[in-house]
């Protein structure tokens, strides 16, 4: 994920030590989140404050979460998630990439939020099968709920 | 204000698609911008960021990754374009009695000099309220013939605004330019034209008018004349009646399927009968041409016993056509469905031994009424079950040609 440089507060920059994650391809500079990072860490909209949090479970810090970044929106509905404190919060984004493309996300990403055994917000990626064009672009098989847009 | 009945303009937007992309989205400005097509797999378009890169237009993606992994890809929005592409010849329309809507994004105009000023200052004015009343940036060229002044914008680009009648400017363009730069001479026209040592644009200008035309025919005569600044091609403010109507395109991915090609053929015979009812048509004649990714292609044809716009007819003749142009095992990759012969369609001859089904009448009637107010391709033939993705997708629900009243394609 990336997003535009002026759509993160000054505070929370710094706070987190976001510098380190400034990219320059042309025009406004992009602050990037990457799931692979040593710290993956992502940006949540959650009861109207914009929040840096953690990005899934991949180092497995906890035993109780499943040791991915992302969750499929059926095991939402099916009740997957269920008694474990998961909020749905929004991430917001200006690029994603899936396997080496970056394209546009106009409004953002849809995202789930959980506590860990010790309290500290997780944030996973929501995704669904992917449509045809999205499979055609990125040769992936799942993209992730982008909110009001359709790839 | 007075016309100067020798000066033509031309007018190209720049990139025009990312252009059109990044009107509505400032984001995407200075970036490195793809405009993906076919479903998702080609570069249709590309910003100059991505161009210095090396990536071509029509590179499957994952070639266009290699040289620019830090290009943004943008799904096609044709139904934007087009409306960006009106306002523009609304404001052409502005500065010139005559305009011809030559394509999504090139317009030809009678160049009129706006009251105290010259051409010169007129193709800057022209270019300027362009980019700032629509936000797209062009490249406006005038000279003696639309030639030369599309000649002149392609060389100006991006951004660039010349007007020039003067031969000596002319023949430094023309030398400057080889004669694959001039629309419609491109591969074994060049090369006939390089046995004979013509290669630039000033080369052709100046060789001998009876040869030209023997090795280009009339039309290559037409250029000739044209780069020596008589205009012999005039601004059609009105698209010509169509001699053919065609739709089909790129499958997006190669199939060798034959179920699948026949859902193909069954999609692009709907889109066809559509444009044959927009124009008031029926066609005398159907051409069925599929490509295959080994670089071969298959043709079948048919002429119609009646003319007609009736989807079983139609599509009864398709499909023998189909088998012709079928190569078995062979992965197809594009299509296209040509209708020939057209007449109108009122006043149409009545058969003798095939009178009209008025049950196949009243249900291309309901389809129709329904596909227009409730959304195309909402009823359509089971046999496109298919290609379900591709009618899932809103995006493939407006392809590029479906844009009426340019004069090109």
């Amino acid at each position: 994920m990336s997003l535009a440089w002026s759509e993160l507060p000054r505070d929370l920059i710094g706070r987190h030590g976001l510098e380190r994650r400034v990219h320059d391809r042309g025009g406004e500079p992009e602050i990037r989140f990457h799931y692979r990072d040593r710290i993956p860490r992502i940006p949540v909209w959650r009861d109207g404050r914009l929040q840096v949090v953690r990005w899934g479970n991949g180092r497995g810090q906890s035993r109780a979460l499943p040791r991915t970044g992302w969750t499929w929106l059926s095991t939402i509905e099916e009740g997957g998630w269920r008694n474990s404190g998961a909020v749905p919060v929004d991430i917001p984004a200006s690029l994603a990439m899936e396997r080496g493309v970056w394209y546009r996300v106009r409004q953002g990403v849809r995202g789930l939020l959980v506590p860990d055994e010790r309290g500290f917000a997780v944030a996973y990626v929501i995704c669904e099968p992917a449509s045809h064009y999205y499979q055609v672009m990125t040769r992936s098989d799942r993209m992730p709920v982008l909110i009001q847009e359709q790839i | 204000m007075s016309a100067n009945p020798q000066a033509v303009g031309h007018l190209d937007a720049d990139c025009f698609y990312v252009s059109a992309e990044r009107v509505r989205d400032g984001f995407l400005k200075e970036k490195a911008v793809g405009v993906l097509g076919n479903q998702g797999a080609c570069v249709i378009a590309k910003s100059y960021e991505m161009k210095a890169a090396g990536v071509k237009t029509g590179e499957p993606i994952w070639e266009a990754l290699v040289k620019c992994p830090e290009g943004i890809y943008v799904k096609r929005d044709f139904r934007w374009y087009e409306v960006l592409s009106r306002l523009m010849l609304d404001v052409m329309r502005e500065f010139s009695p005559r305009v011809e809507y030559y394509s999504i994004d090139e317009f030809f105009f009678q160049a009129v000099p706006l009251p105290g000023k010259t051409l010169q200052e007129t193709a800057v004015v022209i270019r300027d309220r362009i980019n700032e009343q629509i936000g797209v940036p062009v490249s406006v060229g005038i000279a003696r013939s639309r030639t030369l002044a599309k000649l002149i914008s392609d060389t100006v680009k991006p951004f660039g605004a010349i007007a020039t009648l003067e031969r000596e400017a002319e023949e430094e363009l023309l030398a400057e330019n080889p004669v694959t730069e001039i629309t419609g001479i491109a591969g074994r026209r060049a090369a006939r034209l390089g046995h004979w040592g013509i290669r630039t644009c000033l080369d052709l200008a100046r060789a001998d008018r009876t040869l030209i035309r023997e090795l280009l025919t009339a039309s290559g005569e037409a250029l000739w004349w044209e780069l020596n600044g008589d205009p012999v091609r005039p601004i059609l403010p009105q698209r010509p009646r169509h001699k053919a109507l065609s739709r089909g395109g790129s499958f997006g991915e190669a199939t060798d399927d034959p179920v699948v090609l026949y859902a193909w053929l069954v999609r692009n015979t709907e889109r066809l009968i559509e444009e044959l009812h927009y124009h008031g048509v029926i066609a005398g004649r159907l051409s069925v041409w599929v490509s295959y990714k080994d670089g071969t292609s298959g043709l079948g044809q048919a002429n119609l016993a009646l003319p007609t716009d009736r989807f079983d007819l139609l599509l009864d003749a398709a499909r023998p056509c189909l088998r012709k142009a079928w190569r078995p095992r062979a992965r197809a990759e594009r299509m296209q469905l040509i209708a020939e012969r057209l007449g109108p369609r009122d006043g149409a001859p009545l058969g003798l031994f095939d009178p009209p089904s008025v049950q196949a009448e009243v249900l291309a009637r309901v389809k129709r009424e329904i596909n227009s107010h409730h959304g195309r391709f909402l009823v359509r033939s089971a046999a496109t079950l298919p290609l379900a993705p591709i009618y899932g997708d809103s995006a493939n629900g407006y392809d590029i040609c479906d844009i009426r009243g340019k004069s090109c394609f």
